[in-house]
């Protein structure tokens, strides 16, 4: 088992009253799972999301993320843990737009305390499965959207995260960019690379081994 | 890591160059304001260090204590330093000297062959033979433990020396030197010394032996110990000394050696000793052989300069955290990237830094460009030694470094705490309190400039005063020429007789000393019926019967002297404020009364023949004391006075100079007149003057820079809102007026805080001066005014750019 989430609520306060997001939350992910999460706007999917990231924290429920209860973790151990084992994709991709795709992929290695000649080698492994070695020096705003959100991509990837967060990946792409996404998505989870998406997407939730419907901040089974 | 950072760094500094610019200009400027003042403190502070036995050297000093009060002084009678020396083993040598005090102008004439050569050179001093001893001077011809030895030597600098003898050497020629203070005599130069870098209090140029000269008869005369109080006198201490021990033992030697002369004279005294290393900064004596340096000056500048650069550092806080919005999203990414905030804050430090270290490049770069204008300003001249300059530079490093750690600590922290999910998702908002904050900011930068142009208003307005106030005389159109040498005092009755037919001349008068000038001469007078226990000091000018005319000053009782009246030579003059010093009622009553004044113990009487109305002498800074003018028993003046008719001034001068080569073949022709010569007493006001309105410059400048800053990125946020009014039907001028409102709230805000405060300032800093103007409503009218009107400039540009803008174009960029 990768993570589970218990009776996880989460909640504000509007005037007096409480606006639930999440309710009651159960859920477990497997090592190797796909899994697609989808509701209509609202529904606490990108909340769940965050909490599972550890980007966010609920008012009530445990986490446990390969058998450490995060909530109890300090906030140090608790970046630590995300830092390894995790890494985020985005729907507006989020690339630092000072730093070249190159700078871009290498940065979570830098954070990670990697040394010089290693980064290198894992920066120009990733560009070349990636097939973008001639794009290294350019700045994000030089690339089409597809191009930026493989960039976006290979650097989630760069620290052989065990789990990648995905938040409607193909959100701002056109279809056969958004297609080529997925591919990578499937080919990446081929691999052992345990993948949790939101989508708004039946088609690109097609391609997921699992789906996870939130309405209303409650599963749907 | 930090290669990353700082190449982000540069990367953001491209990207956006408004920004950088203002904020590397800013940070430059203000950096470079900070440099200057340093040289400057720095070398107030190295005043007389180099001296090699400085430490055991002291300068003696005297408290004139009178029924009216105390007053301090540097000098002492001449017999103090042979006494000092016979009566405490604590005292290893004694040196004296003194400055050719009733010279403006001193005439040295070189012989060379048939060819006799004159200049004029201004700073001169008799000395002591153990004064190079003292004090180091670094001599490139002749020994300067011997040379003012023997009778009739003098020491030049290298500067007289190339003037008067050109490439050959000075060494055993002879010059002649006319001196109002030390007689004519011929002198042979013994020594020439290169002027250091080092700054000494001792700021004169050559040095006659006092064997030989006028001031050595005069002292063997003159052995009272009470007055005659013309010698800077320095002992040399034994080491190891205990300073307060000696001191303590020093009303007892004033009673031994000076009580008969001090009963006689009506006074009392004590006695002082400074060390030298203290002389030009630690001092509590006011005045002393060149002007002491002031703390409070210094205080002035400094804080002025850390004020500069407080502004620019601040120009970089609001603009960095103004512009966060842009940042957010980077800080975000890194968070969920894996940084820790401590790892964002190095990074937003590492920018400040390398901002202010670019800045501190150029700004490196103004200071050298400046300093020949500072030099000026600040009448000082910044020479150093290699090492000096690299502990100056790495000082300066330092202070950089600071400076951007200063701007940038509060943006990184401000920006590291960003939140991820919120920056990443949705639209940011600046925090209330970073808003605030930055608004505080700018109000206490405006604070700032505000005061500063409420003291240029205020010193603009003081000088303007000082130029123009009524003196009590005619100060315009005074031609003053110099009678420095025997012959030119002996041309005296000719050449007034000359001018005074001349078309272009209303009046000609001569004078031992004239206003604006120091007045050395004083005598103590009491009325009949009183003793010298209740005479009261005036100081008193030799004149001929014509001054008083020419000068325009008036008669309120009683007569002037003039040609008519013969037998004038016991007769005396007074001021309005001498006739109620000695008690008159009314100057009426003192016309006819005799005074006098003891002379050794011999007492000389005067008849009171006149009372002029009173004039000021000496600068404004001093109040209007009592004065007595007397005839010269021999026409020996000083100087001769010719009151310009009408505007033509040059043609009045070609009469003069014309007259006098005539009369005086080998004497060049000299003037000055005599306003401007009362302007120099200004010389220090004038500097902070200067020094003010530079500073007042730089920093509305920088603080304009970073209130355009804000302005600009104001507008470009609000160019949506901006847009939707205009399609509602808002004019131009409402949307500037709705983008300047809130900064010129803030610069209302600051001149609301900063007039108070100046007022304070200012106030305290008139009282130096007697007669000051009052600082009245008008000054903050002008500066409100002045500041709005920079503000809005500053501002307007943006406003109105953003306010003609295509409402369509800035909705569809949305």
């Amino acid at each position: 088992m990768l993570l589970n989430l218990k009776n996880i609520y989460k909640w504000y306060n509007v005037g007096g009253n409480r606006t639930f997001i999440l309710k009651d939350i159960n859920f477990e992910v497997q090592e190797g799972e796909f899994i697609s999460i989808m509701g209509p706007s609202g529904s606490g999917k990108s909340t769940l999301l965050n909490i599972i990231g550890m980007l966010d924290e609920p008012n009530e429920g445990t986490y446990n993320f390969l058998h450490e209860n995060v909530f109890k973790l300090k906030e140090k151990q608790r970046a630590q843990l995300y830092k390894q084992y995790i890494g985020f994709v985005f729907q507006q991709y989020h690339l630092i737009d000072e730093l070249t795709v190159y700078e871009n992929i290498e940065t979570p290695l830098i954070y990670q305390d990697v040394k010089t000649s290693e980064r290198k080698a894992l920066v120009a492994d990733m560009l070349d499965r990636f097939n973008i070695v001639g794009k290294k020096d350019l700045f994000p705003n030089q690339l089409s959207g597809g191009q930026q959100q493989l960039v976006g991509i290979a650097r989630a990837l760069i620290a052989k995260p065990k789990l990648i967060l995905a938040d409607e990946p193909t959100g701002n792409l056109n279809s056969k960019q958004g297609e080529e996404i997925m591919q990578l998505f499937k080919q990446l989870n081929t691999e052992g690379v345990t993948i949790i998406q939101v989508t708004h997407s039946e088609k690109n939730a097609a391609y997921s081994s699992h789906i996870v419907n939130l309405l209303d901040g409650v599963i749907k089974r | 890591m930090i290669k990353n950072y700082f190449k982000i760094a540069w990367r953001n500094l491209m990207k956006n160059k408004v920004f950088s610019f203002i904020n590397v200009f800013g940070l430059a400027a203000g950096l470079a304001s900070c440099m200057l003042i340093c040289l400057y403190v720095y070398d107030e502070l190295r005043f007389d260090k180099h001296h090699k036995n400085v430490e055991q050297l002291y300068q003696l000093g005297t408290v004139f204590v009178r029924s009216d009060g105390e007053k301090k002084s540097s000098t002492v009678p001449a017999g103090v330093a042979a006494a000092m020396k016979q009566e405490f083993p604590e005292v290893v040598n004694t040196t004296r000297f003194t400055t050719l005090f009733a010279d403006d102008k001193v005439l040295l004439q070189y012989k060379n062959g048939s060819e006799t050569r004159s200049f004029y050179e201004s700073k001169g001093c008799v000395a002591d033979a153990s004064f190079f001893t003292f004090f180091d001077y670094n001599f490139i011809e002749g020994t300067a433990t011997t040379a003012l030895v023997n009778p009739n030597s003098v020491v030049i600098t290298e500067a007289i020396a190339q003037k008067i003898f050109g490439k050959t050497s000075a060494l055993n020629k002879i010059i002649h030197v006319e001196s109002n203070t030390n007689g004519t005599s011929d002198y042979t130069v013994t020594g020439v010394f290169r002027p250091g870098a080092e700054p000494t209090h001792i700021d004169s140029e050559f040095f006659l032996s006092f064997l030989g000269g006028g001031l050595e008869n005069y002292t063997k005369q003159q052995t009272s110990m009470a007055g005659n109080n013309m010698f800077f006198t320095y002992v040399e201490l034994q080491k190891g000394t205990n300073v307060e021990h000696l001191k303590a033992k020093f009303p007892a030697f004033v009673d031994k050696y000076m009580g008969n002369d001090l009963k006689k004279a009506g006074f009392n005294k004590r006695q002082l000793m400074t060390a030298v290393s203290d002389i030009h900064l630690n001092s509590e004596i006011p005045e002393n052989v060149t002007p002491p340096g002031s703390w409070t000056y210094l205080y002035i500048l400094m804080s002025i300069a850390l004020f500069t650069l407080l502004i620019a550092c601040i120009n970089f806080m609001n603009l960095s955290t103004a512009r966060s919005s842009k940042r957010s999203g980077e800080v975000g990414i890194r968070k969920v990237l894996g940084a820790q905030r401590q790892g964002l804050i190095y990074q937003f430090m590492s920018e400040s830094l390398l901002l202010s270290g670019i800045a501190f490049i150029f700004s490196i770069a103004i200071v050298r460009l400046l300093i020949p204008v500072f030099e000026s300003v600040s009448g000082k001249i910044f020479s150093f030694t290699p090492p000096q300059y690299l502990g100056l530079i790495s000082i300066f490093l330092g202070l950089s470094i600071v400076a951007g750690l200063l701007a940038g600590i509060y943006p990184a922290f401000y920006l590291s705490s960003f939140i991820p999910i919120k920056v990443l998702k949705g639209r940011f908002s600046n925090s209330l309190a970073a808003v605030s904050l930055r608004k505080g900011l700018v109000v206490f930068q405006f604070t700032i400039s505000v005061m500063l142009i409420v003291a240029s208003v205020v010193i603009a307005n003081q000088m303007d005063f000082l130029r123009s106030k009524d003196l009590g005389f005619a100060k315009d159109q005074q031609l003053v020429i110099p009678l420095r040498s025997e012959t030119s005092k002996g041309i005296y009755t000719p050449l007034k007789n000359a001018l005074s037919v001349s078309n272009q001349i209303q009046s000609v008068g001569a004078s031992a000393y004239y206003p604006g000038i120091f007045n050395p001469e004083d005598a103590n007078y009491y009325r009949e019926g009183q003793t010298a226990d209740d005479s009261k000091p005036a100081r008193t000018n030799r004149i001929d019967d014509n001054f008083l005319q020419t000068m325009d000053i008036k008669p309120v009782a009683g007569r002037l002297f003039g040609k008519a009246f013969t037998a004038d030579s016991s007769s005396i003059i007074i001021n309005e404020k001498a006739v109620s010093a000695l008690g008159f009622a009314s100057p009426e009553e003192a016309v006819g009364k005799k005074i006098s004044t003891d002379r050794q113990t011999q007492k000389v009487s005067w008849t009171v023949v006149g009372v002029v109305k009173d004039f000021h002498f000496e600068d404004l800074k001093t109040p209007i004391m009592p004065f007595a003018f007397m005839l010269s028993e021999r026409p020996d003046y000083n100087y001769l006075l010719a009151h310009v008719k009408g505007q033509d001034i040059t043609t009045a001068l070609k009469t003069a100079e014309t007259a006098w080569h005539q009369l005086n073949p080998n004497e060049p022709f000299e003037y000055s007149f005599l306003n401007d010569d009362f302007q120099k007493n200004y010389k220090a006001e004038n500097r902070l003057s200067s020094i003010v309105g530079y500073f007042t410059f730089i920093a509305i400048l920088i603080s304009c820079l970073g209130l355009f800053g804000l302005a600009t990125f104001s507008a470009e946020q609000r160019t949506k809102e901006i847009g939707v009014r205009k399609v509602l039907g808002a004019s131009v001028s409402t949307i500037v007026a709705l983008l300047s409102k809130d900064f010129l709230k803030l610069v209302l805000v600051a001149v609301v805080i900063a007039s108070p405060i100046a007022w304070f300032v200012m106030n305290k800093w008139l009282q130096d001066f007697a007669y000051r103007i009052n600082i009245n409503w008008t000054v903050f009218a002008i500066t409100t005014f002045v500041a709005l009107m920079i503000a809005f400039l500053t501002i307007g540009f943006q406003a109105i750019k953003a306010a003609v803008a295509n409402p369509v174009k800035s909705l569809r960029t949305e």
